[in-house]
């Protein structure tokens, strides 16, 4: 069980609040980090990356986006292993195969909307969750 | 200078979107709406080359959110702002609250600016990313797609479109018996894949 902290990076106040209501309802423990633009979450990332197992990324954001920011993730050694998932309104395969081609390690990739068991099942090997019994 | 062609299938747009909305709704929060979306097709209203995006207009002049997403047809476009197309929701302000929990949205404070505009573009960004799917799973190129940009009764600036497409479609979506959300959409030609 990882209980580092859940980085979420998305412009959308109302979106954070969403993914981190479904994951606290889905029985994760982990806490976690909010940044609304990729610049801010490149700040948290360098000062706290020890805190952080996992970074969960929107694509579409003001002047940095997902994508940006990844690229420049994967360039720096010292976070270049952190998992990203991606959680994104854009589903399409080339989307998908855009990510994983910045980042062939990308853990995984939800799409917008989402349901609390198809998110959970993609971050459930990086975060801790409790039993619902 | 021109960019871009005129779209022949533009109603075929129309229908993408309409059916994309229809079905991201019923998937977010079990939502039919009250009767089939209303389409129109109009000529855009262009100033100081962009188009205008009014959200009074559509509420009988009462305070209304917008928010606007531009596409592009590839990311090299997107860096240039080469607009190929531009779609634009508009929600009444007294409703969009309501709609964002029917939606299965955590409660929004409706006396905050800010949470209601965040509210509007969150629900332009899904709006857009699902269209952008549809498109794709018709056969057409993978769109780039901009991050939402959201202003209060109207896009004081205009929203940037495909300067060699004249005309939008404007949908009605009604909900509770009511014209509650209205999305504009135009768009250039999209290449086939």
């Amino acid at each position: 069980m990882n209980q580092g902290k859940i980085l979420i990076v998305d412009d959308s106040d109302l979106e954070r609040e969403l993914l981190i209501e479904v994951l606290k309802g889905a029985g994760v423990t982990n806490d976690f980090l909010q940044a609304k633009t990729g610049e801010d979450a490149i700040q948290l990332l360098g000062t706290r990356y020890k805190e952080i197992c996992l970074i969960l990324l929107d694509w579409q954001m003001p002047q940095m986006s997902g994508m940006e920011f990844m690229e420049a993730v994967v360039k720096v050694p010292a976070v270049a292993s952190k998992s990203i998932i991606m959680v994104t309104a854009s589903g399409t395969d080339e989307n998908k195969k855009k990510a994983y081609n910045v980042n062939p390690n990308l853990a995984g990739y939800v799409v917008k909307p989402y349901t609390p068991d198809s998110i959970l099942e993609v971050i459930r090997d990086f975060v801790s969750v409790k039993d619902s019994d | 200078m021109f960019f871009g062609k005129q779209n022949s299938e533009l109603d075929k747009f129309a229908d993408l979107l309409e059916e994309g909305v229809v079905a991201l709704f019923k998937e977010r929060g079990e939502l039919t709406f009250s009767s089939p979306p209303k389409k129109t097709n109009h000529s855009i209203i262009e100033f100081d080359g962009r188009m205008r995006a009014d959200g009074m207009e559509k509420f009988d002049n009462e305070p209304t959110y917008v928010s606007a997403v531009n596409f592009y047809a590839n990311e090299k476009d997107l860096e240039k702002q080469k607009t190929l197309g531009a779609l634009v929701v508009y929600v009444q302000q007294d409703y969009i609250a309501k709609l964002m929990r029917k939606l299965q949205y955590p409660p929004v404070d409706d006396e905050s600016e800010e949470a209601m505009l965040d509210s509007c573009g969150t629900l332009c960004n899904i709006v857009s990313g699902r269209f952008k799917s549809e498109i794709s799973s018709a056969g057409y190129i993978e769109l780039e797609m901009s991050h939402f940009r959201n202003y209060r009764n109207n896009a004081f600036n205009g929203v940037d479109f495909c300067y060699a497409e004249y005309n939008l479609y404007e949908i009605e979506f009604q909900l509770d018996g009511k014209k509650r959300m209205v999305i504009e959409m135009t768009m250039g030609a999209v290449p086939k894949r």
